[in-house]
């Protein structure tokens, strides 16, 4: 190694300078320390931010960190040469492994199937590094302190370092920059103290202009870093929802938000909520067996819709189905819900299945382009909000499914609140009527929705609640619930409606009246 | 050395480039503005055409002859209906020939990457079930897709329906439904409106002493009855101030309207006409209402290029008609290809003139015993633009709709071309179509000002007036494309249409020279361009010399 060959730096030099150079290290170990501390209490939060639970999360991100640090100080022994040197580079490090550690943990989280590894090997990796550092630094002030001067002071420092940032973190650092800018700031200060420590000791002289460089480089990586935060997450979000928010993206299409309490994990697509993890099961049981039972025959579905996979986890548990097409305009939900961990494991891995093709495009042109025929098509699209939605609800709709429907099958359409948008979901089954089919309405309480609505449609009406076996397991539908989800009290029975068609839109006018009272 | 004949032949070189390629340069904006990063091309149709009609001798001489039985010289909506009422009654050995490099006239459509687009004409209001032929043309294009067992009316294509929501205007800042002023209008007004449309109501299904339609379409059907074709003698404004009509609000829809359809205001449009474009609305449908109107991306460009798909004669693109001469055996046409910078010589039995009025009087000018009178007839010019915008922010009020309408400007709106979309990415980018006819009372003076108007000019004074409806909206163009059109339609001025003059100019030449061309029905609609070519493939058939298919 070349630390070797470089000879120590000539006392002369050093002594000239001795007055303000250990004061100048000790400032150091102060702004190290406190640097070091930020970083375990950023794993420790992102950790619970992102998978819940915050004691465990807090207790293995404090231990694994405080380990890391401790193989770190033994580590410290196999460095020699110029320690300057070895000080300066690790304070770069720090600043670049530490800096970047939460906007790549925020990124990762989507993409990354076993993401507590990563969250693990980061911290730990930031641990060693920061272990490093006080070692390290007590050797170079070695000679121009006594040891018991040494130690106090050094310690001193480092635990007023550790009370300064444990302060800062939660009251002025997380408030006003957030995670993300606040990992990146913390990363600036370590290398802030490489720069200042690589101008103010002679020593450094033989190496400085390629470390200048270096410095240089990682600051203007973390100042764009900074720049660009906004972009990775959106903090106003989180006022915006009661919970936390763990994950938020702008795809093309929509923005997808999952926020997380002590309970439960829920979905929102551009501010509506799709799911919560708590009684998810309910709609998705509700949307799917009623029809699918009763077709023992059912060999192709068609999913509509549905990118979280939880219909087509559904869909899964009848082993006569071979092969489920889904088609869901957005390539960013597919995605997440396919590599995902917490995802993946509430979809049961049902987007990975072989029998499963994920396709990303745009549902219409998808229909009227189809050649193929399905024993069952499940329509799960989003509520009729707007126009472009609307068109997908309407009688020109359901006729180019019929174009799709296999003799003997069946199609199953999520159809709003028939208690709180009477008028919208008896237009859905008006509509499906219109378009040549004989239907089925029911409706279910999920207690995160409210009253949910679905209409079956057919060619025929030879539907029955106990045409077949229900898979084991379910714990919402079974025949008796089936029976029970098509009586309509009073306060929710049809009234009549128009036919939601292309040029009247009929649907997303009832749905803004119906909708309208409640979003006041 | 530059002897006479090359002289003469490169002029009508030059002649054939502006002819064939005026487009295919890219123009740019102002540099320095805000608009300065818009490029786009920017389209005349053909006003080099009345130049070398001017100066025919300025053309080569014909290299080849061409013959045929029957000759259709343009490829307008009139001119292609024509062609398929030929081919769909067998008969064989018909041209067509078009100056454009496309047929479809007004019809004329584009596309880019976003989406197709009108470049004219962009919907069909739901036809009056009456009209048959008309009705069996849509059913082959498959915009109608059967008829109802019960009631016999037709079923028309939902894709092909206009979507909801149709229309809006923006009217105090605020974007109301429908284009009819109703947001903060005074009582008084409001009732001048309602009054108005029970008025219009009422002459919808008026009838005349013969028994006849008042107002029907074609125009031609409607009734002799004079009670009602007086009322071309007025104008449109002079008939609603006689009648009461003084609402400021309804005069603004009013005039909006006659431009929507004429390219005049009230004030130079005859009353009959005003009044027909609300009182022929008489469609009916199995799904559908007289309300409703027809439209697709490319616009009225799906019709034209149906009409052209049903029917296989050949057609000649880029060529210029420009003289024709009796022979003993038909008539002799001489035509510019401008592709191949040739002249030819085309030989037939019968030619069909689908051209505008100015046109064909110069073509018609050297046949022997012409008793055809000149129709005196006034063209708005008209200037459309197709603007590529990657969004297109919003004001209060009602989302995007298919038309959407600004109150008090000088254009009549833009149409969002991917209104009829299924999908449900609606905050990409999009293709919106912008009219602007030139209305004023001297059409030739305005023509030649629009003509000498530059590209940056028109961007400027097309985004002046939408960022009023939609602030910084030059930052949102990719693309600006202009087409302006010279001869735009023919305007309905009082005493057009009912002018015996019309109907004499409709009559064929010694059963040989046959004439087709909205210009003879007054009004610029896709219905009377219809009726104009099978009334005229009709003569012309029935005019047939017995030898024509042995």
């Amino acid at each position: 190694m070349d630390n070797a060959t470089l000879a120590r730096p000539p006392r002369e030099a050093a002594a000239a300078t001795a007055g303000a150079q250990p004061a100048l290290l000790l400032g150091s170990v102060f702004v190290i320390a406190t640097c070091g501390l930020v970083y375990e209490l950023i794993a420790g939060t992102l950790a619970s931010y992102l998978l819940g639970d915050s004691v465990l999360q807090f207790s293995t991100i404090i231990g694994v960190y405080l380990f890391s640090m401790g193989i770190g100080s033994w580590l410290s022994r196999y460095l020699g040469g110029s320690l300057l040197r070895w000080f300066i580079r690790l304070e770069i490090l720090v600043g670049l492994v530490g800096g970047f550690s939460a906007p790549l943990l925020f990124v990762l989280f989507e993409y990354v199937t076993s993401f507590r590894l990563i969250l693990y090997l980061l911290v730990g990796l930031t641990g060693v590094l920061v272990g490093l550092e006080i070692p390290l630094l007590m050797r170079i002030l070695e000679g121009r302190f006594e040891f018991k001067d040494l130690v106090s002071r050094v310690f001193t420092f480092d635990y007023i370092g550790a009370l300064l940032a444990s302060l800062i973190f939660p009251l002025v650092l997380v408030p006003q920059l957030g995670l993300i800018r606040t990992s990146l700031f913390v990363g600036a200060l370590n290398i802030i103290v490489a720069g200042v420590a690589l101008y103010r000791f002679p020593e450094t002289r033989p190496f400085r202009r390629s470390l200048t460089g270096a410095v240089v480089a990682s600051l203007l990586a973390l100042g764009v870093g900074i720049f660009f935060a906004e972009r990775i997450q959106t903090y106003t979000e989180g006022m915006a929802f009661q919970d936390q928010v763990i994950f938020s993206k702008s795809t093309t299409y929509q923005r997808i938000v999952l926020t997380r309490n002590s309970r439960e994990l829920r979905l929102f697509l551009n501010g509506n909520l799709q799911f919560s993890s708590q009684d998810e099961y309910r709609y998705h049981e509700a949307l799917v067996h009623p029809a699918l039972q009763a077709l023992p025959q059912a060999r192709q579905v068609l999913v509509l819709g549905g990118g979280d996979g939880l219909a087509v986890r559904e869909l899964l548990k009848y082993p006569q189905v071979r092969h489920i097409r889904l088609v869901d305009l957005d390539a960013g939900m597919t995605r997440l819900f396919q590599h995902n961990a917490m995802l993946v494991s509430l979809n049961q891995r049902a987007l990975l299945s072989p029998k499963v093709e994920v396709l990303n495009g745009d549902a219409y042109q998808w229909v009227r382009q189809d050649t193929a025929r399905y024993d069952y098509i499940v329509v799960d699209f989003p509520d009729p909000s707007n126009y472009s939605i609307g068109k997908l609800y309407s009688a020109a709709f359901y006729r180019e499914l019929d174009h799709l429907l296999a003799p003997g099958g069946r199609i199953v359409v999520q159809s709003t609140s028939p208690y709180v948008a009477r008028q919208s979901f008896w237009c859905v089954a008006h509509t499906l009527q219109a378009a040549g089919f004989q239907t089925i309405p029911y409706h279910c309480y999920v207690p995160s929705f409210g009253e949910w609505g679905f209409v079956m449609a057919g060619r025929n009406s030879h539907w029955r609640p106990n045409g077949g076996p229900l898979p084991r397991g379910l714990r919402y539908v079974t025949t008796a619930t089936i029976r029970d989800m098509l009586y309509f009290p009073p306060d929710m029975t049809e009234i009549p409606t128009e036919i939601n068609q292309l040029n009247n839109q009929a649907l997303v006018r009832y749905f803004e009246e119906d909708w309208g009272p409640y979003s006041h | 050395m530059i002897n006479r004949r090359t002289f003469l032949q490169r002029s009508g070189l030059g002649l054939a480039g502006t002819l064939l390629a005026p487009t295919s340069l890219l123009h740019s904006c102002r540099p320095g503005t805000a608009r300065a990063h818009i490029q786009g091309s920017l389209h005349g149709a053909n006003h080099a055409t009345g130049h070398v009609l001017r100066q025919p001798d300025r053309l080569p001489p014909p290299t080849r002859t061409l013959r045929t039985d029957v000759l259709i010289v343009g490829g307008g909506v009139a001119g292609l209906a024509a062609r398929r009422e030929l081919a769909r009654r067998g008969k064989q050995e018909v041209l067509l020939v078009e100056l454009d490099e496309h047929v479809g006239g007004n019809s004329a459509g584009g596309r880019n990457k976003v989406s197709a687009y009108p470049w004219g004409a962009h919907y069909l209001p739901v036809p009056d079930p009456r009209n048959r032929e008309l009705l069996a043309f849509l059913q082959e294009a498959g915009t109608i897709s059967g008829y109802d067992a019960t009631s016999g009316l037709p079923i028309y294509n939902e894709y092909h329906l206009c979507h909801d929501p149709e229309e809006r205007l923006l009217l105090h800042g605020h974007w109301q439904q429908g284009l009819v002023p109703d947001l903060g209008v005074p009582a008084a007004e409001k009732n001048q409106i309602a009054r108005f449309f029970r008025l219009v109501e009422e002459l919808r299904h008026a009838t005349g002493a013969d028994g006849l339609d008042a107002f029907r379409i074609p125009l031609d059907a409607s009734s002799g009855d004079a009670q009602f074709r007086q009322l071309d003698a007025l104008s449109f404004a002079e008939y609603l101030d006689q009648q009461g009509f003084t609402s400021p609000h309804l005069r603004w829809y009013l005039d909006y309207c006659c431009k929507d359809d004429y390219g005049t205001l009230a004030a130079h449009t005859s009353a009959w006409a005003g009044l027909h474009y609300f009182a022929s609305r008489k469609g009916r449908a199995h799904n559908a209402t007289a309300a409703d109107v027809l439209t697709w991306p490319q616009g009225n460009n799906f019709l034209a290029e149906s009409l052209r798909k049903q029917a296989d004669s050949p057609i000649l693109p880029h060529t210029l008609a420009y003289q024709l001469e009796e022979t003993p055996a038909g008539l002799a046409v001489l035509c510019y290809d401008a592709a191949t910078r040739h002249t030819m010589r085309i030989e037939a039995r019968q030619v069909l003139l689908a051209t505008p009025e100015f046109i064909t009087r110069r073509l018609v000018a050297g046949l022997p015993n012409l008793a055809r009178p000149a129709l005196a007839l006034e063209h708005v010019p008209w200037v459309v633009a197709n603007l590529s915008v990657a969004g297109l922010p919003q004001g209060p009020g009602r989302p995007l709709c298919w038309d959407n309408v600004l109150y008090g400007t000088a254009s009549v709106g833009y149409v969002n071309a991917t209104h009829q979309s299924l999908s449900l990415n609606n905050h990409g980018p999009k293709v919106i179509t912008y009219y602007l006819p030139l209305t004023g009372p001297h059409a030739t003076a305005t023509r030649q000002a629009a003509y000498r108007t530059s590209y940056d000019e028109w961007v400027a004074r097309i985004l002046a007036e939408l960022e009023t409806a939609h602030p910084n909206l030059a930052t949102f163009v990719q693309r600006a494309d202009v087409w302006v059109w010279g001869h735009g339609m023919v305007a309905p001025t009082p005493g057009t249409i009912w002018n015996p003059v019309r109907k004499a100019a409709m009559q064929p030449w010694q059963n040989k020279v046959f004439f087709a061309h909205t210009d003879l029905s007054g009004v610029s609609i896709f219905e009377e361009g219809f009726y104009q070519g099978l009334r005229a493939a009709t003569e012309l058939l029935a005019a047939a010399p017995p030898t024509a298919n042995a």
